[in-house]
C-alpha cells in the first residue's frame, strides 16, 4: 500500500465516519434502525445543492442550515410516528423508516429529479503536496470539518448535562428515569442529533462527489457497515469504522477492481457480524 | 338472546369444516376465474399469487419464529438466475426450478448457520447486506450475463395457454406454500420454532435446538421464494440482477404480510390481494406518486392495523358486539 492510497482512504474514511456517526447514534441508543438515513443524506445534498445555486452560499456554511433543517425533520418524524412505533419490535420499526425513506424518495425525485447534480466550487481542482502525495484541497476541508463535528459530538455527549442524560438512558433505561430523566425527551434529541449528522455529512458529500436520489442505496449501505464495524452507539467506534472502509474500499478498488467496492464492504460487515457482533469497539450492552 | 347469538358466531368460525368448505370454494373460485376474466386480469392476479407465496416465506420467518428476513428477495433472486442459467445450458424447466430450489436451500443452510447466530435487528441487516453482495457477484459475473440481464428460452404455447400454465403454476405454488405452512407450523416442529420466538433462551434451556429449528426453518423459507424466483424467471424470459436482488421485492412482501396479519396461514394470501387492489386502483391514479402513497399507507397499517386488517376488523366487530351487549344488559 502507497502513500497516495493512504491519503485517499483516509480522506474518503472521515467522511464516512461523520455518515456511519449518526446512525450508529441513533441505532445504538435510541434503538431505531434508520432505514431512511441514506434518504436523509441525500435531502442534505440537495439543500446545499439549493444553498449554493441560490444563494452562493458555500457547502461548508450552509452544513449548519441542512443540520438545523434535518434536526427539526427528525424531531418531527420521532414525535409524530417514531415514538408510538418503537416499542412494537423490530419488524416495525424497519418496516416504518422504509416507509419515511420511500416517502422522502418520492418527494426527491419529483422536486430535483433523478439526475445526477453536483456542487462546483471554484477551488474545487486545487491540491497540494503533502509528504510526497497530491492531496486534494476540498477533501482535506471536508476531513478538518469532520474531525471538528466528530469531537463536538464526542464532548456534547460526555460533558454536557443532556449528552450525559442520553448516555445514561443508553446504559440503563429504568436507573435513568429513576433518577429523574426524561427517557422520550433523550430518545428524541438522540433521534434528531442522528439527522442531522446524516444531513451534516450530506452537505460535505455534495461538495465532493456527485449524487443523485438513487445515491442513497449505496449511502445506506455504507452506514450499515461502518455502524456494525464500529460498535453501536459508540462515537470512536463509528470513526475507526468509517476509516476502516474509506481505506479497504480504496485499497480494494486498486487491487481488485472498483466494481466490487460494495462487495468488499458487506463482506466485512458481514465477517464482523459473525466475528464480534458488538462491533470491533463495541460494548455488549449496547447489542 | 344476544349471548347465544355470539356463542353460534363463534362456534361457525372455529368449526374446522366450515372453514374446510370455505377454502376448497375459494380454491375452486380461483381454479375457475381465468375462464371469465382477461389475460391482463389473469397475468394480475398470478403476480398476486406470486407475492403471495415469497410472504409466506417471510410469514414463517417473522410471524412465526421472529427473525425478520429482509433480504430474502436474495432467494427470489437466486431461483430467477439458477433456473436461467439451467435452461440456457439445456435443461427443461422442471429439471433447472428444482435445481434452483436446491441451490437456494444450500444457501439458506450455509449462510443460515452463519447469519442466524445473530439475533433480532442484526439478523435481518445481515441478510440485507448478503443480499447486496450476492447482486454484486451476479452483476460482475459473466456466467450470469453480468448487469445487462440474461435471457430464458421461450415458452411456446399459445398467449392464453402460457398465461393459465403460469396461472396455475403459481396457484398451485401458493397453495403448497401455504399447505407447508400450516403442517410445519402444526407439528412439533412448529412449536420449537413458536418457542423461539417467545424466549429464545428459555426455548434453549428446555433443550430444543434452536440452530437446527433455525436453519430449517430458513431453508423452507429459501424453497417457497427460490421456487417464485425460478417460475418468474421462466414467466418473464428475460431477468435482469437489480430486478430480481431488488430489496422492495422483500418490502412489499413484508408489508402484505402485515397487512394480512402476521403469524396467520391466510393473512399474507388475503394481504396480497388487498395490497394489489391498493396498487392498481390507486397507483394508475397517481403514477408518479406511487412510492410516498406506498410509504403512507405502510404508516397507516402501523398506527391503526398493526395486527392486520382483518384481525382489526375483527376486533372492531368484536369491541362493537360488547357495546350492544353492553347496552342489552342496562
Amino acid at each position: 500500500m502507497n502513500m497516495q492510497m493512504l491519503v485517499n482512504g483516509v480522506l474518503l474514511g472521515g467522511l464516512y465516519a461523520l455518515m456511519g456517526l449518526g446512525f450508529s447514534l441513533q441505532w445504538g441508543i435510541s434503538g431505531i434502525v434508520n432505514l431512511s438515513y441514506g434518504a436523509m443524506v441525500i435531502l442534505g445534498c440537495y439543500i446545499s445543492l439549493e444553498c449554493y445555486s441560490l444563494l452562493h452560499l458555500s457547502p461548508f456554511i450552509s452544513i449548519i442550515i441542512s443540520g438545523a433543517i434535518l434536526y427539526a425533520l427528525g424531531a418531527l418524524i420521532y414525535r409524530t410516528v417514531l415514538q408510538r412505533i418503537v416499542r412494537g419490535g423490530i419488524v416495525f420499526t424497519l418496516i416504518l423508516t422504509y416507509a419515511v425513506r420511500l416517502i422522502i424518495e418520492n418527494g426527491l425525485l419529483r422536486v430535483w429529479s433523478a439526475d445526477y447534480r453536483t456542487i462546483s466550487l471554484s477551488y474545487a481542482g486545487d491540491n497540494f503536496q503533502f509528504a510526497g502525495t497530491v492531496v486534494p484541497l476540498v477533501k482535506s476541508l471536508v476531513f478538518v470539518v469532520v474531525t471538528l463535528l466528530v469531537y463536538v459530538t464526542y464532548c456534547f455527549m460526555l460533558k454536557t448535562k443532556t449528552g450525559k442524560g442520553i448516555q445514561a438512558v443508553a446504559l440503563d433505561r429504568e436507573g435513568a428515569e429513576a433518577v429523574g430523566i426524561s427517557v422520550e425527551k433523550m430518545y428524541l434529541i438522540n433521534f434528531a442529533l442522528g439527522t442531522a449528522l446524516a444531513g451534516i455529512a450530506g452537505s460535505l458529500w455534495a461538495s465532493v462527489y456527485a449524487f443523485s436520489p438513487d445515491s442513497m442505496n449505496m449511502i445506506a449501505g455504507k452506514v450499515f457497515v461502518i455502524a456494525i464495524i464500529g460498535g453501536l452507539g459508540n462515537i470512536w467506534g463509528a470513526a475507526a469504522g468509517g476509516l476502516l472502509l474509506g481505506l479497504a474500499e480504496t485499497v480494494g478498488a486498486t487491487l481488485i477492481g472498483s466494481q466490487w467496492q460494495e462487495v468488499i464492504g458487506m463482506a466485512i460487515m458481514v465477517i464482523v457480524l459473525v466475528w464480534r457482533p458488538y462491533g470491533l469497539m463495541g460494548k455488549k450492552f449496547f447489542g | 338472546m344476544a349471548e347465544s347469538k355470539e356463542g353460534v358466531w363463534s362456534n361457525m368460525v372455529r368449526s374446522k369444516k366450515l372453514t374446510g368448505v370455505l377454502l376448497l370454494t375459494a380454491l375452486a373460485f380461483l381454479v375457475l376465474l381465468p375462464r371469465f376474466v382477461s389475460g391482463y386480469e389473469v397475468r394480475v392476479i398470478t403476480n398476486i399469487f406470486m407475492y403471495a407465496v415469497i410472504a409466506q416465506g417471510i410469514n414463517l420467518m417473522s410471524g412465526y419464529m421472529g427473525y425478520l428476513p429482509f433480504g430474502n428477495a436474495m432467494f427470489f433472486g437466486t431461483g430467477a438466475y439458477i433456473t436461467a442459467i439451467g435452461m440456457n445450458k439445456g435443461l427443461s424447466f422442471f429439471l433447472a426450478a428444482p435445481l434452483a430450489a436446491l441451490v437456494a436451500i444450500l444457501f439458506s443452510v450455509v449462510f443460515g448457520f452463519v447469519l442466524l447466530r445473530l439475533r433480532g435487528h442484526y439478523f435481518s441487516i445481515a441478510t440485507i447486506g448478503l443480499s447486496a453482495a450476492l447482486l454484486g457477484v451476479v452483476q460482475n459475473s459473466t456466467i450470469t450475463g453480468g448487469a445487462m440481464g440474461t435471457t430464458l428460452p421461450l415458452l411456446t404455447l399459445s398467449p392464453s395457454a402460457t398465461n393459465a400454465f403460469f396461472y396455475f403454476g403459481m396457484l398451485a405454488l401458493m397453495v403448497f406454500s401455504s399447505l407447508v405452512l400450516y403442517l410445519v407450523v402444526k407439528s412439533r416442529f412448529g412449536f420449537g420454532i413458536r418457542s423461539i420466538k417467545a424466549n429464545e433462551e428459555a426455548a434453549v434451556s428446555m433443550g430444543i435446538n434452536t440452530t437446527y429449528h433455525k436453519v430449517v426453518t430458513w431453508a423452507i423459507s429459501a424453497l417457497f421464494t427460490s421456487l417464485a424466483g425460478a417460475l418468474y424467471a421462466y414467466w418473464m424470459s428475460f431477468i435482469a440482477p437489480a430486478e430480481v436482488f431488488d430489496i422492495m421485492i422483500g418490502v412489499d412482501c413484508i408489508v402484505i404480510m402485515l397487512l394480512g396479519g402476521t403469524g396467520t396461514i391466510l393473512g399474507p394470501i388475503a394481504g396480497a390481494f388487498v395490497y394489489e387492489f391498493v396498487a392498481q386502483s390507486v397507483w394508475s391514479a397517481l403514477p408518479n406518486y406511487h412510492l410516498g402513497v406506498l410509504g403512507i399507507l405502510i404508516i397507516v397499517i402501523l398506527l391503526f392495523v398493526p395486527k392486520g386488517i382483518f384481525s382489526g376488523i375483527g376486533d372492531f366487530a368484536r369491541r362493537r358486539q360488547m357495546k350492544l351487549l353492553r347496552k342489552a344488559g342496562t
